[in-house]
């Protein structure tokens, strides 16, 4: 394939208004006459609301609105999956920071104000703060329907034949933290009715077209009378995927029929913003004597926190991935996913992943060692391909990189020179160890929902082009990568493409920018619409001047019609100004598995993207901490669309990984969150940051836009247990507990 | 609240505005005067998104008080490009594709701007060292590093 524009590091259009501070976030918008929102939150984490009176805060001058659950006109409840999160609550709160009433000011003062007027008598109950006592019949019950809102098992081959023929079963217990998306832009936007008698939500999320049905069904709205506009986002990560202050700013504005901006601040954010789940992870592994793996037992409690949201789903895929990038012919998992008084967890960049792999990957290492084989080699062995099967039994059809990528892994001079990287610590007392690690994860929604994506390009009277995708650019870069895309097939030149994204007054339903997934199936809607358009102009063109269409040929700066040149705005002037369109829609229905996992909702996923990691780390044995001092990454992203913000992906997902292993913890004392700010939910700075290489391996996916996969979250995986096997290596400190902080790892030095 | 006329030079120009001295810096620029570049991310001087210079110095505008501001100078991110001309900063950033979501990337670079005003041709640690308060969690940090590089060796050379 000769391409012009696909795989160049493009610098992204969008980032000219971000330097110079013009670009408005949903959280910037102000409007005349416009309230201060806030929300009244539980300061408890299970109790019953006795009685609610907001007289005292509906009196205190500058309030215009106090509203509770009686002012909710439509469905009190929202959720992706589930609806069992209050809007407001009624009758019971289930975590610290549940909304119970809402209200407008005239200023951020007076709501403060009003918000202390609010008086709400409850009565406690006790709260249930581990999942595994909350699986318990005699646990109190969160919700009526019980404290298990999902258990799912599979069992492929015969686990218990092959652990007896196993040379080696290791079996061990992991835990895993609860990290935070941490977007610099907390929740936040501005709701407001238009002349039309539409309301318009301003705010920053990852899928405006859901918005727009939980909005209009909480206020019992005709859809069309709400739109959503999400970009530009001040950062996602899977934190903006649910619904976050979309309805309280709509209720807000329904009430008051005037602008309402509501921002909550970053404590506010910290205690009611989705976490990644909490999960325990109990692996039993058996391989041959040769390393290759022969059996794998898991069972996974998850922590979903006070509501559903998407945890039944992230078990799953958990479940789905509990194998890492490995073929296992027998394996048999069980999963919980259940609710307890913690905060709510959510989509958070890896969707269940992270936690299994850093398991599986913690197992390969152990599994090297016990049989006296090569960490390198005992993966390279197991790496899954295409036609193998995965941990859930489902055939492995797409285009799968694990060996492809180890194998780049261990040609780069980090792995091959590591004896050389670890010879020279910088203090006698310290000691230096590499760690290896790699995973996949599935691209898109998987089996059952549905996973589209949708697009319209239309030529302009300007000359250029506008591309319009529903999936929002939460900051990942996917509108110059739309842009490239539409710019290879149209012919003409990046600069000329304009890209509409996350607007639900302007663009097309495409699904989420989530799962990895707005590339894939955006990309390909893309290329159908603009193979439209191109044949739009070429036969308006050969119509008008009279041409074989043959001789027609979109250029990079213009349009060659036989002998005759024109620029675009000459062209969009020939065929707009005669009544030609010049527009189409684009659709792509991501292809399914042929058959579903028996007893797993949703699985299996078809298309993978396989990342790989090597890390580099220095301990001090008298303190305990970790230094990261070199990070090599092998990226599979099927075929790369923009360079620059593939590496962007990398180094990004790198260091996010980074701070899930070594500091970031949402921590919850009997329900209380006490990590509040960043001055002690500690994600990396600069100074943390050590030197990155991305090394790229293009798996092509032929189902995928020119090859392309979804590369938004395996960046962030397997750096993970990397970094904790690079801590064995150094130290022979075995890390089963996330995240290995000082204290951790000093106390493992000590106990050694 | 008690208002009082503070005037003080904001991106070169001269201001007079009538506001509590109590408020912070932060809203009045992004609430009264519409500067909304300056983000805020933490409101507790911890993130860095709100940074801005005062007297040429770095600091958090969430821990400035507008009172504090009077007959000083600050400069925020919109006063950057002078005369419509992008700081060599801004366009290294776009170039080496230092910006992914953005919000970060005032601060960001205002925070390399005090750099750069202070030492033409910093170190790497000292280019870590100057935005180790300013938060970033998109990027990595990897590219906005390599941006402040590239605008110092731009600067040299221009």
């Amino acid at each position: 394939m000769n391409l012009r524009w696909i795989g160049k590091p493009i610098p992204r259009q969008d980032a000219w208004t971000k330097v110079t501070g013009e670009a408005r976030y949903m959280s910037d918008l102000s409007m005349p006459n416009m309230l201060w929102g806030r929300v009244l939150r539980s300061p408890h984490p299970h109790a019953l609301i006795k009685s609610l009176d907001i007289s005292e805060a509906v009196a205190c001058p500058g309030v215009v609105t106090v509203l509770t659950h009686h002012d909710v006109p439509g469905l009190n409840a929202y959720g992706i999956v589930v609806q069992d999160q209050p809007v407001l609550c009624s009758d019971k709160v289930r975590f610290v920071g549940d909304a119970v009433a809402v209200l407008a000011a005239e200023s951020k003062e007076a709501a403060a104000h009003a918000l202390e007027l609010i008086k709400v008598e409850y009565e406690l109950l006790p709260g249930v703060f581990d999942p595994e006592v909350a699986m318990q019949q005699s646990s109190p019950a969160i919700h009526a329907k019980g404290n298990v809102l999902r258990h799912s098992k599979v069992h492929h081959g015969d686990v218990e034949a092959a652990f007896a023929d196993s040379a080696v079963v290791v079996e061990r217990e992991y835990r895993t933290s609860r990290p935070i998306s941490a977007f610099l832009e907390t929740e936040g936007g501005m709701a407001m009715f238009g002349a039309d008698g539409v309301l318009t939500v301003y705010c920053g999320a990852q899928y405006p077209d859901r918005d727009v049905i939980q909005v209009a069904r909480a206020l019992g709205l005709e859809r069309d009378k709400v739109r959503m506009v999400s970009s530009l986002v001040g950062g996602g990560f899977g934190g903006k995927d649910e619904i976050t202050v979309q309805i309280y700013l709509a209720l807000l504005a329904l009430n008051t029929k005037r602008p309402v901006k509501l921002v909550l601040s970053r404590e506010e954010s910290m205690v009611t913003g989705w976490k990644k789940h909490p999960m325990i992870v109990r692996m039993k592994t058996g391989a041959s004597i040769d390393g290759t793996l022969l059996a794998h037992e898991v069972s996974i409690i998850s922590d979903t926190g006070a509501y559903a949201s998407l945890g039944g789903t992230i078990l799953h895929s958990a479940m789905e991935h509990c194998s890492g990038p490995y073929r296992v012919p027998n394996v048999k998992v069980e999963g919980h996913c259940v609710y307890t008084n913690n905060s709510i967890s959510g989509a958070m960049r890896g969707f269940g992943v992270n936690q299994v792999t850093f398991a599986m990957e913690t197992q390969m290492d152990i599994l090297a060692e016990e049989l006296g084989l090569d960490r390198l080699d005992i993966r390279l062995k197991n790496g899954l391909k295409d036609g193998d099967k995965g941990a859930l039994g489902s055939l492995l059809v797409t285009a799968m990189g694990p060996v492809q990528t180890l194998q780049a892994a261990g040609q780069t001079e980090l792995w091959s020179q590591r004896e050389t990287y670890k010879a020279e610590p910088s203090r006698p007392w310290k000691k230096r160890g590499v760690g290896l690690a790699a995973a996949i994860k599935g691209c898109g929604l998987g089996f059952r929902m549905p996973d589209f994506g949708a697009a319209s390009v239309e030529l302009l009277p300007s000359g250029f082009f506008r591309v319009r995708v529903g999936c929002p650019e939460i900051g990942q870069g996917n509108t110059i990568a739309f842009a490239q895309m539409a710019a290879e097939v149209l012919g003409c030149s990046v600069d000329q493409v304009e890209v509409v994204t996350g607007d639900t007054g302007e663009t097309p339903d495409s699904g989420t920018s989530t799962a990895s997934r707005s590339i894939y199936v955006a990309g390909n809607a893309i290329i159908d619409a603009a193979t439209k358009v191109v044949e739009l102009v070429e036969q308006g063109i050969s119509a008008r001047l009279v041409v074989d269409v043959e001789e027609v040929e979109l250029g990079e700066a213009e349009v060659r019609a036989g002998d005759a040149i024109l620029s675009y705005l000459d062209v969009a002037a020939l065929l707009l100004q005669n009544g030609q369109t010049c527009y189409a829609s684009g659709r792509f229905d991501a292809p399914k598995a042929t058959e579903e996992v028996p007893s797993v909702y949703g699985l299996p996923h078809l298309v993978f993207g396989t990342n790989a990691h090597v890390a580099l780390v220095e301990v001090d044995t008298m303190t305990g901490q970790v230094e990261v001092l070199r990070i090599s990454a092998v990226s599979d992203a099927g075929r790369v669309i923009n360079l620059q913000g593939l590496e962007g992906q990398s180094e990004g997902g790198a260091v996010m990984g980074m701070g899930y292993a070594l500091t970031e913890d949402i921590i919850i004392d009997q329900g209380m969150v006490r990590t509040l700010n960043f001055n002690n939910y500690i994600i990396p700075t600069a100074m943390d940051t050590p030197p990155i290489s991305t090394t790229v391996v293009e798996v092509v996916e032929k189902t995928g836009p020119f090859g392309a996969k979804g590369v938004g979250e395996v960046v962030c995986i397997s750096i993970t247990p990397a970094i904790t096997n690079a801590i064995y290596d150094a130290v022979k400190v075995r890390v089963t507990e996330l995240p290995a902080t000082i204290e951790r790892v000093l106390a493992g030095l000590q106990d050694g | 609240m008690e208002r009082e006329r503070i005037c003080f030079t904001l991106n070169n120009s001269p201001v007079e505005i009538h506001c509590h001295p109590g408020e912070r810096l932060v809203d009045v620029l992004r609430e009264q005067l519409d500067l909304t570049g300056t983000k805020e991310g933490c409101g507790q001087g911890e993130c860095g998104a709100c940074t801005v210079l005062l007297d040429g110095r770095a600091v958090n505008s969430c821990l400035v008080l507008i009172g504090q501001v009077a007959e000083r100078s600050v400069l925020t991110i919109e006063g950057l490009a002078a005369g419509g001309k992008l700081d060599p900063l801004q366009t290294a950033f776009v170039t080496e594709g230092a910006v992914q979501c953005g919000y970060c990337t005032p601060g960001m670079i205002i925070s390399a701007k005090a750099l750069l005003m202070e030492k033409q041709n910093p170190t790497e640690a000292e280019i870590k060292e100057a935005i180790a308060g300013n938060l970033c969690r998109c990027t990595g940090y990897i590219k906005i590093i390599k941006a402040v590089q590239t605008a110092a060796s731009a600067r040299l050379e221009g």
